[in-house]
């Protein structure tokens, strides 16, 4: 019984650990420590869009494809080709997209700061920043914070226009069964700005909480190199799940009630 | 016999060798002292036979005579009785940094048992001792990156350990440490390394900066290695740039983990020469620790001997050099033969 009862108590332990470190990181955000070392944040937001911009707007394009080539033979089916927007519209912006995007940041961002922060650990570097007076915390995690929130919300823009584009491309030029003027109107009536806002909420609290994530794993790295490998396993894991629940979540509170549905006035 | 007659017969086992220790002249460490640690061995074997039985090979003279020379502490006595913590105290002169009673272990593993040092200002201290005797978790702990269990660290008359966060940042800005591995940002090349503590804590131009990384960086030979990459470069080299960067900010408490490990022999009395030089220039305490006897005998000023988590002895260097101490003596001569072994 007690061997039962071990393994959910060592999670709720990290799960209280991860959530007073991630609330130490958002404090020193929010208290604006983090300005401190805005030079470091520039650098960082650099480094995010020069490495990451390309691959995510790139899964989510192909994403894009997929979900128009779904809704054009699906609309198909049921004998209403022209409206094969709706399915395209609401795949990408309210689902697929956010998914994609939460995808490739836990794969490349948040693996990415386990295993340079835990490398810092386990050479001796994070304790090398401290001994020079310098909080490395606000130096190494708020500073990609505060990176993410400055950057991100422009490259998941960009990928949702990669992810239209590509739907586009797939329904009008690829099948073919709807013209562009007909195609376009349907996809913009099952739409409007606050879902990009929802969808935005949606993916930026995804982006929030796999930095936190990979920060607290790569900073709290022990073991030598196997533990930063295990480290970065264990924030992927973790952030695949989360990334899942924000969506799930974010579906239910923001079309749960009311999904927006010109259909029958 | 049962159980509880051994439980009898213990306290009585304990006894005679803490006693005959007592009564022990140092000057019997050689073999003679054998005989006696081997008594104690016998005491105590009954107790459990299976974990005594190597050791008691290791006791056989015709085995390996590194491991001869001694067999496993059993009482505190025993343990610490080279530790006399004498300190011949150094005229004139206050301590920058002091340990009193500082107890550290992780896990099980007991580090620091009770360690009282001081390190006097304006000297250049060293702390020698065996390997894995504590030496390198000693110096985190006078800058704050690990916390006593027990006992408190004072700098310049603080407490270190009561400190809160901002203090302890305040604090360590006196501070120049270079770690055993260098610790160099695997992310910066050279220059960067050395120029980011007065990017992060002067208002310094990068002209000024420039004069500054540049003039320490050819201190240490690596004027021409600019723009490589740490993990480009030799355990040495990396050695050497972590010496540059802990001096770049000229501050008061420097302190060295092994500067001179995987140093050529050339090199490593160029360094010597070179901490001499910098800390006559700008004063200070200097902290250094070091297994290069050599090393020692060239710039230290103040030795402090660490064994088991304890000093042996500290003083001036010329006392410990002279010092009648056995453990002392031989750590300072490097020889097999005396109370250390490979344990
Ligand atoms: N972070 C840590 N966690 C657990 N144990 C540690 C830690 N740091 C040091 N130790 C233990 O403390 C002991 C002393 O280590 P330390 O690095 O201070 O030795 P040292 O005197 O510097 O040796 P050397 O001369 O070989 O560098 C060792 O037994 C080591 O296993
Ligand atoms: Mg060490």
């Amino acid at each position: 019984m007690n061997g039962l009862l071990a393994a959910p108590r060592a999670w709720i332990e990290t799960f209280g650990e991860i959530a007073g470190f991630c609330g130490q990181v958002l404090g020193q955000v929010f208290g604006g420590r983090v300005f401190r070392f805005f030079g470091e944040a520039l650098r960082q937001a650099g480094i995010l869009i020069l490495s990451s911009t390309l691959v995510i707007c790139g899964l989510v394009f192909i994403i894009g494809l997929q979900c128009g080539i779904e809704g054009a033979y699906f609309t198909r089916g049921t004998g209403t080709p022209t409206y094969a927007g709706v399915f395209a519209a609401w795949c990408d912006l309210r689902e697929l997209v956010p998914y994609a995007f939460g995808y490739m940041m836990a794969a490349k961002v948040g693996t990415g700061i386990v295993a340079e922060l835990g490398s810092m650990r386990i050479s001796d570097e994070i304790d090398a920043l401290e001994v020079m007076g310098i909080n490395s915390m606000t130096f190494l995690c708020a500073t990609r914070l505060l990176a993410s929130w400055m950057v991100l919300p422009f490259v998941y823009i960009a990928s949702v226009g990669a992810g239209f584009f590509a739907s586009y491309l797939a329904v009008v030029v690829q099948i073919h069964e709807v013209s562009a003027g007909g195609y376009s109107l349907i996809f913009w009536m099952f739409q409007n700005p606050p879902d990009l806002l929802f969808s935005a909420i949606k993916a930026m609290a995804m982006a929030t909480v796999i930095v936190l994530v990979g920060c607290y794993y790569g900073y709290n790295a022990r073991g030598g190199p196997v533990g930063v490998g295990t480290a970065t396993a264990k924030s992927m894991v973790l952030n695949i799940v989360l990334v899942h629940l924000i969506g799930m979540l974010g579906t239910q509170v923001f079309w749960g009630a009311n999904p927006r549905a010109p259909i029958g006035g | 016999m049962s159980r509880s007659d051994f439980d009898k017969d213990r306290p009585d086992a304990e006894e005679r060798p803490a006693e005959a220790f007592r009564d022990d002249e140092p000057e019997l460490a050689g073999e003679p002292e054998r005989a006696e640690v081997d008594v104690a061995g016998y005491g105590l074997q009954v107790e459990d036979a299976e974990t005594e039985a190597p050791d008691e090979l290791d006791g056989d003279p015709s085995s390996r005579i590194s491991v001869v020379s001694e067999s496993r502490p059993r009482t505190d006595q025993e343990e610490f009785r080279w530790h006399t913590g004498t300190k011949h105290s150094v005229e004139g002169v206050e301590d920058a940094i002091e340990f009193l009673d500082v107890h550290k272990a992780f896990g099980r593993n007991r580090v620091l048992r009770g360690l009282n040092l001081g390190i006097p200002e304006n000297r250049i201290s060293m702390i020698l001792g065996p390997s894995g005797t504590g030496k390198s978790v000693c110096i985190k702990h006078m800058v704050g990156l690990l916390y006593p269990d027990q006992g408190d660290i004072l700098v310049h008359g603080e407490s270190v350990p009561n400190m809160i966060d901002d203090e302890l940042f305040e604090m360590r800005r006196k501070f120049g440490v270079l770690f055993q591995d260098g610790a160099l940002f695997g992310s910066m090349n050279l220059y960067d390394n050395v120029a980011f503590p007065l990017r992060q804590h002067t208002d310094k131009g990068e002209e000024e900066i420039a004069e500054i990384v540049n003039g320490r960086l050819r201190e240490v030979g690596l004027g021409d290695a600019n723009d490589k990459m740490p993990n480009e470069l030799s355990g040495g080299m990396r050695k050497r740039a972590g010496f540059a960067r802990a001096l770049v900010l000229d501050p008061d408490i420097v302190l060295f983990d092994e500067p001179d490990s995987g140093l050529d022999p050339v090199r490593t009395a160029l360094l010597c020469e070179l901490i001499k030089e910098i800390h006559e220039e700008n004063g200070g305490a200097y902290v250094v620790i070091t297994h290069d006897i050599a090393s020692a005998r060239r710039v230290a000023e103040f030795i402090a001997v660490l064994w088991r988590g304890r000093i042996v002895e500290s003083g001036p260097a010329a006392d410990l050099f002279a010092s009648e101490n056995p453990f002392v003596r031989q750590f300072l001569s490097g020889e097999s033969q005396g109370p250390l072994g490979m344990e």
